[in-house]
């Protein structure tokens, strides 16, 4: 082994005491004064680094330093909290709010729904007939076919049980009277009309069977 | 809460996340010592240290989501921050250390240990250490931090690859390399004084 070989390769196995090229290195200290100088230099820095090391191998972080980590925790941990708890008050703010609305819309759609039941006769309701025509003219007792009646302007639309259906002979002039365009040419030609009466005897609604087309 | 003494610091560090205190500080307590020394045997000042290690902690208080478990331990995770903020301190500061430990009220402070040996081995002991340090201080940070680690703090190679993010064989290296630089500056800071002497 020669002095390069001793510094780079087996300096650190001889100061160590380890290494395959222990007995070599060791050989080689014994012959060679510059590399033993060498060899007492490495020897005196491991003492001295393992001096410093213990000097300070006891050291830590004051306390003051857990101290205040420890109150910036409890800071950002409260503000975190904190923001959590307005996330949730919003969320439930939110949520009242929509169910109010939602709540608000409901009744509203039913009452509305009621007036619009209450204006027009479902098609496939089945319409009590009566014995007794009203005072129309010629008068028929008709069936519901399903057909829908159109609202008589002016009038009140009254419950669909307490309604029934007339059918009366009438002048189709006397149709104007109901919103409906007449050919002035055919104004006293009599037609068939479907009325739907309320209980109290008014008219609500007519409709034209197909029979008049 | 009660925390169990062997319960693993990414559990900890889970329950430091969800705001548990008595977790955060256990984990303080565990990984403090290690950074500080590491920190102080780096910057050589106490202070720095001291900012060092609330600096690397308060990052876990902040984002503890950057420690990933998978990668390693939280040991070396926090190295790697330390490592980060201890190279960040050095780019600000001159060249030139003190010889000696100041505390962060400037006084000198030394660490001592009881011993029987006579006032004249203390001298002698005293100036080697300081010699050592301020060889170490001297130290380019890459050389600083594997002698820190591996001759200072003991680690393994492995370890300390670990902690420095690199390959063992540059550990090694580097580790060589830098008792090579640390012999010469201790030779240096030996001869100055004889020269010094003998010029008179």
């Amino acid at each position: 082994m020669n002095c390069e070989e001793f510094a780079n390769l087996a300096l650190e196995a001889i100061v160590y005491g380890v290494g395959p090229n222990f007995d070599a290195a060791s050989e080689h200290l014994r012959t060679c004064p510059h590399c033993a100088s060498l060899y007492e230099s490495w020897q005196g820095l491991n003492g001295g680094l393992r001096e410093l090391g213990q000097a300070t191998a006891g050291a830590s972080a004051p306390s003051r330093v857990e101290m205040r980590l420890r109150q910036e925790f409890r800071t950002i941990h409260k503000t975190d909290k904190n923001r959590e708890r307005a996330i949730l008050a919003a969320w439930l703010l939110a949520a009242a709010t929509f169910v109010l609305v939602a709540g608000a819309m409901f009744f509203w759609r039913q009452q509305h729904g009621l007036d619009t039941a209450k204006g027009t006769v479902a098609p496939n309701s089945t319409v009590p007939t009566v014995a007794n025509g009203p005072e129309l003219g010629g008068t028929m007792i008709a069936e519901s076919d399903g057909e829908q009646f159109a609202l008589i302007p002016g009038a009140i639309p009254a419950l669909q049980d307490e309604t029934s259906v007339v059918r009366v002979q009438m002048q189709r002039g006397s149709l104007g009277a109901l919103g409906l365009t007449v050919n002035e040419e055919h104004a006293n030609d009599l037609v068939q009309v479907d009325l739907l009466v309320g209980a109290d005897g008014q008219p609500q609604g007519y409709r034209l069977p197909e029979s008049n087309n | 809460m009660h925390i169990e003494a062997q319960e693993r610091d990414d559990v900890l560090l889970r329950r430091s996340a969800k705001g548990d205190e008595e977790a955060f500080t256990q984990l303080y307590r565990r990984n403090q010592a290690q950074i500080y020394r590491f920190a102080l045997r780096m910057t050589g000042q106490p202070w720095a240290a001291e900012e060092i290690v609330q600096d690397v902690f308060m990052t876990l208080v902040r984002e503890p989501k950057k420690y990933d478990p998978t990668r390693g331990p939280l040991g070396a995770f926090l190295y790697g921050v330390a490592r980060n903020r201890v190279m960040k301190h050095l780019e600000r500061q001159p060249r030139e250390f003190s010889l000696e430990l100041k505390d962060s009220e400037g006084e000198t402070r030394m660490l001592e240990v009881v011993d029987d040996r006579t006032p004249a081995q203390w001298a002698e002991l005293r100036e080697r250490r300081e010699q050592v340090r301020s060889a170490v201080l001297s130290l380019p940070p890459e050389f600083r931090e594997t002698v820190v680690l591996c001759e200072l703090e003991e680690m393994s190679y492995e370890e300390a690859a670990r902690a420095l993010e690199c390959p063992v064989g540059t550990v090694r290296s580097r580790l060589h390399r830098g008792r090579a630089l640390l012999l010469a500056k201790l030779e240096m800071l030996r001869e100055s004084p004889r020269r010094a002497n003998a010029g008179r």
